[in-house]
């Protein structure tokens, strides 16, 4: 079901089990570790959570932040399926994945921070939902979205694993495949819709707190700028993931979509900004950017570093400077991760006198999760074909195949994989 | 009833000597002593020494001072306070301690010797002797109320004051009319100071007062000749400059919120606070709640269970009905009180630096990693030439 | 046939018209029915006046009673000692010491029942509700799932969590509704001696506490009541002798929080209609690129004789 334009190849020159999965892994179990902790004791002790601020970074990094950056799924995914952008399906399999594992590894931890998790077994019955409230539409959406449009289009990897060593199952796979094929229309829609709602309704969860969060990130607009900023972070995180495997694997690159990707980014980017900027500019919120307070210097940190990111992408896309193009991605991410994290905490003053840091119990156990989403990716993307290979390899397999005899009985990607497997 | 000129004996040596004579033990004096610094620890000039030798040896020094007390709408009550020490008790404090030269309930004489004693002590120490005056003065139609001796009391007081030193008015009804001016007030009941306006007038109330207030004036003035700082209305503040509810043992109670709702209920029992039965401490300005009665101690309302009254205040006292509330103003809150704006959260010196590794991390491993990226790539061709896979 | 990029835009332009117009309709119907800013016919409440509260805390030990709550004895061990309203406090009386030593004040804080609460607005499973009768916000644990989003939308920072233990709960006032339901009073305002907190239905509540105003011209800060219509309204009303943001009432002006700030959110989820026009647009759009690229794999595959990559 994806075409020829897909030419994703395992990692598999490099032995799945290395140091760095295993310092991931160590994390993970740490995390699991305090997890234990966290569900007899109670929130108060392994966490800096108080009454004032009742959200930590369970909620407002790992879920309300880092599913913003694993929004490469959907925002690459418009861009290739409802756009056209045809060079740009080449990533869509790391761009899913990355948001699939961001996504797990966020409601898993969403469902540790909870307090009276046993109750969440209401999200499945609708006629308990309160429909005004911007968290059961989070609530709702998130996992829906997860474990259906999304878990669905991450199949394919898997089905070609099973189809390329397990002749038993071919039939099925080629089954299951035509019936996918059938109704893919139907799940990718429903993966940019869901995805366009629960992203903005994180936005909105931030709408209800009022006054409370700054004027200066307050707007009835939040929930577009949520979703909006979701948008260049799942490029930058694509883009970031697609060279950082390069750098780690020694990987070639494509830097034709690596450009694509990075062009795509600067101008979301300058779109959102200049739409932020006219949303304070037509509120007259602008004079509060020049008080002297820690908001007006946290909100400059975040617009010149939106800014740098997007003179950074156009100029490396310009010139086709992969490292350029690392160094502005990552640099989008953290001011993507800054606006979506700001409202949450740092723009957020329910009172004076309170004051929320998390604990280092606190940081490990998000560490730990972010670690398990990043080992699962690495474990993926060398046992299954994500990673894009640049186009002249198909290209020069093509002329090479229809030079040859045809209709190999192993592709030759599949030929090495089993050799290095054996 | 022929009038004897009697002479009573007029030798004056100091106190010190005659507690000497009168075969006062040391310990005794030094006993009296500390009590008075405890009455007034403040305020008293008297007091306001170290030690209590330091008093002892002062007062020792002092001639006793002539001490004329005075009966007018009176139940008596003030005496028998006075009655009820026993360091000094009152035969030293009437004899050896001050000369008390005339007290119609304590003296001996009566009658025409007790005018003649009056008249003598009024001659001998004029200018110099204290007036203590205990109970009210009568001035509804014209002062017929009360007779003396044949004479009007506050013509007796004017004439008397006339030519006394200082005038103390002992307890709430000299101070300010006390029972007597109880509403509809029909003989026209008034305190010492409304009548005398020419001289200092020293209110001691109280229903009765502490003795001990009275003694600390009393001596203070014989010691320096010098009246001890008083508030607005002429009472020391060393006695009545502080509210019962700021000093009292039970505050603790009202401020947790335990009050006494019936006299026997639990709380009752357990000694809770009696502002929900009226309790007027609040409102009073009175030593009380350190310095209780009859040398016994908690001898004193609250002590005993039942609300202060408010017997020293003429706003308060025979005037507000004993079980309803008392206003509270200008009692200061307690410094526990939680404020509306309370200091939540911290930061852990172990998270942030884990926080600090984090990022650390992160960021170097960036840094480091985009190193190996080529930094311009000016061929056409994308792939080829870049660090190969295999 | 390749989906070239004008008929892509033409059918997201068609798509977003249609996204338009039904947001129209949305908005339409979200204005009609946004007269939720009145209070419930029977709505109960209490009157605080900081001018009579004597700081006793009477009101603070008998809400403890009454809700078996323990006491924070955190700081000593001894003495209770809540600082804020928190776990072991549904009610707490604290102070406004002024630092000029100018006129102190006592208040009470406790949930404000709210007329159009944000706390119920956000809760997801309906765990907080407020009682269509008498307007008072009550919690059910059955339903609650511990997200604390209560905490972050409360203007006034009422609900609070059990941060300890295996069952955590949302604690805070509701107004004693078991007692209410046997026809008592809450207890606070039974037990208070000065007659600080009255309980009351709400229009009696509001005409006593104007009686006041007009008595005593000038004593009452902005000769007004609090809750009357601030936030939207609240059942818990006070009057105050100092600054109302002294004492912890923020100025939220007199639109419920929901109402302000979810305005867009009700238009645009209205009977879902705009989500579904959005879906049915984008995958018309999908299903044309879909099928024109498998038609080209069907090409590619008959060209090469090559199994298209999976």
């Amino acid at each position: 079901m994806i075409g020829f334009w897909e030419r994703n190849v395992p990692v598999f020159d490099i032995p799945v089990r290395s140091r760095a999965l295993y310092v991931l892994t160590g994390l993970f179990l740490l995390a699991f570790g305090l997890v234990t902790y966290r569900e007899l004791a109670g929130l108060g002790p392994v966490s800096g959570m108080n009454d004032a601020y009742a959200w930590g970074i369970w909620k407002t990094f790992n879920v309300m932040t880092l599913t913003g950056l694993g929004s490469g799924g959907f925002a690459v995914g418009i861009a290739a399926y409802l756009f056209g952008r045809k060079r740009l399906h080449a990533v869509m399999r790391t761009a899913l994945l990355t948001s699939f594992l961001a996504y797990i590894s966020g409601m898993t931890l969403l469902g540790v921070d909870v307090g009276r998790p046993w109750n969440m077994y209401l999200v499945l019955m609708p006629w308990r939902w309160n429909y005004h409230s911007p968290l059961l539409e989070v609530a709702v959406c998130m996992p829906l979205y997860a474990m259906f449009p999304l878990f669905l289009e991450n199949i394919p990897p898997v089905l070609e694993w099973v189809h390329e060593f397990r002749p038993n199952f071919r039939p099925l796979v080629e089954k299951a495949t035509a019936v996918m094929s059938k109704f893919y229309p139907l799940v990718v829609g429903l993966a940019y819709l869901l995805p366009a709602m629960h992203q903005s309704s994180l936005g909105a969860l931030m709408l209800l707190a009022g006054d409370r969060v700054h004027p200066l990130w307050q707007t009835p607009f939040l929930p577009l700028l949520y979703v909006w900023a979701a948008a260049f972070m799942g490029f930058s995180c694509v883009a970031g993931t697609l060279l950082f495997c390069a750098i780690m694997w020694k990987r070639p690159m494509d830097l034709d979509i690596l450009q694509e990707l990075s062009r795509i980014t600067c101008y979301v980017i300058v779109a959102w900004l200049v739409f932020r900027f006219s949303d304070l500019l037509v509120n007259g919120k602008i004079p509060l950017a020049f008080q002297f307070n820690q908001f007006a210097v946290l909100f400059w940190i975040e617009m010149v570093i939106l800014v740098v990111a997007a003179v950074t992408l156009f100029d490396s896309a310009k010139l086709k400077n992969a490292r350029m193009m690392f160094h502005a991605h990552l640099i989008t991410a953290i001011g993507g991760m800054m606006y979506r994290f700001d409202p949450t905490t740092l723009a957020f003053k329910p009172k004076s006198g309170a004051f929320y840091f998390p604990t280092a119990m606190e940081i490990l156990v998000a560490l730990g999760f972010v670690s398990f989403a990043v080992a699962v990716f690495i474990v993926a993307a060398k046992k299954l074909a994500i990673i894009p290979a640049p186009i002249s390899y198909w290209h020069d397999y093509e002329r090479e195949v229809l030079a040859n005899a045809p209709e190999p009985q192993l592709s030759t990607s599949g030929q090495a994989l089993a050799a290095a497997q054996d | 009833m022929s009038k004897n000129d009697v002479k009573l004996p007029t030798e004056k040596p100091t106190i010190g000597e005659h507690l000497k004579r009168a075969g006062y033990s040391r310990r005794d004096f030094m006993t009296l002593c500390s009590m008075l610094m405890v009455t007034a620890p403040v305020g008293l000039a008297l007091t306001d020494n170290a030690s209590v030798s330091k008093v002892a040896s002062q007062i020792a020094k002092t001639k006793r001072p002539s001490v004329i007390w005075l009966h007018f709408q009176d139940c008596t009550g003030c005496t028998e306070t006075l009655l009820r020490t026993s360091k000094p008790d009152v035969a030293d404090l009437i004899l050896n301690m001050i000369s008390l030269d005339y007290h119609e309930t304590l003296m001996a004489a009566c009658g025409s010797q007790a005018e003649a004693s009056l008249r003598q002590a009024m001659r001998e120490n004029e200018g110099k002797y204290i007036l203590v005056c205990e109970g009210s003065i009568p001035l509804k139609d014209g002062g017929q109320y009360l007779k003396l001796g044949g004479k009007n009391g506050v013509d007796l007081l004017k004439e008397v004051a006339s030519k006394a030193a200082a005038v103390i008015s002992m307890g709430s009804c000299a101070s300010w009319g006390g029972v007597p001016s109880a509403d509809p007030n029909p003989t026209g009941a008034t305190g010492v100071d409304q009548i005398i306006k020419d001289k200092a007038v020293i209110n001691l109330p109280g229903c009765p007062p502490n003795p001990y207030n009275l003694l600390g004036v009393v001596l203070e003035y014989a010691t320096f000749k010098k009246l001890p700082a008083l508030d607005d209305q002429h009472r020391p503040l060393f006695a009545y400059g502080r509210l019962i509810h700021d000093h009292c043992p039970r505050r603790a109670h009202f401020d947790a919120g335990r009050f006494v709702k019936e006299f026997s209920d639990d709380g009752h029992r357990q000694g809770w606070c009696l502002y929900k039965m009226g309790c007027k401490g609040p409102q009073t300005h009175a030593a009380c709640s350190t310095n209780h009665f009859n040398e016994v101690p908690d001898c004193w309302p609250i002590g005993a269970g039942t609300p202060c009254v408010g017997c020293t205040e003429k706003a308060i006292a025979f005037r507000v009905p004993i079980f309803q509330l008392a206003e509270i103003h200008g009692a200061t809150p307690p410094e526990a009180f939680p404020l509306v704006n309370t200091k939540i959260g911290s930061i852990g010196t172990a998270a942030a630096g884990l926080a600090g590794l984090v990022a650390g991390a992160i960021g170097g491993a960036a840094w480091v990693g985009a190193h190996k990226l080529p930094s311009t790539d000016d061929k056409p061709k994308s792939d080829a030439a870049s660090s190969g896979g295999k | 046939m390749e989906l070239t990029r004008r008929a892509a835009l033409k059918s997201l332009g068609a798509g977003a018209v249609g996204v338009a117009a039904t947001s129209l309709v949305s908005i339409q119907a979200v204005a009609e029915e946004s007269s939720e800013g009145k209070a419930p016919k029977h709505a109960v409440g209490l009157l605080y006046d900081t001018t009579r509260c004597v700081g006793c805390q009477s009101c603070v030990a008998a809400c403890n009673e009454v809700n078996n709550l323990e006491g924070d004895l955190r700081a000593d061990r001894i003495h209770h000692s809540a600082q804020d309203l928190n776990s072991f406090a549904k009610n707490i009386i604290k102070l406004y010491r002024p630092t000029d030593g100018s006129g102190y004040s006592f208040v009470k804080q406790q949930c404000m029942h709210c007329v159009d609460p944000a706390c119920v607005a956000g809760c997801s499973f309906k765990a907080l509700t407020k009682n269509p009768d008498n307007g008072v916000v009550g919690w059910t644990s059955s339903k609650c799932m511990g997200c604390r989003y209560c905490e972050i939308t409360c203007p006034y920072h009422i609900p609070k969590f059990q941060w300890e233990g295996l069952n955590p709960k949302i604690v805070k006032c509701e107004l004693c509704k078991e007692r209410l339901a046997v026809g008592k009073e809450p207890a606070c305002s039974t037990v208070c001696p000065a007659k600080a907190v009255v309980y009351g239905t709400r229009e009696q509540l509001l005409a006593e506490a104007k009686r006041r105003i007009e008595a005593n011209p000038g004593k009452y800060y902005e000769n007004r009541v609090f809750g009357e219509n601030d936030g939207g309204g609240t059942q818990a009303l006070y009057l105050s002798h100092v600054p109302f943001e002294k004492i912890g009432l923020p100025d939220l002006g007199n639109e419920s929080v929901p109402e302000k700030y979810l305005k867009w959110q009700k238009r645009l989820y209205s009977y879902l209609a705009v989500p579904v026009v959005a879906y049915a647009t984008m995958v018309a759009v999908i299903r044309k690129n879909w099928n024109d690229h498998q038609h080209h794999m069907q090409e590619e595959q008959e060209r090469t004789g090559l199994r298209p990559q999976l």
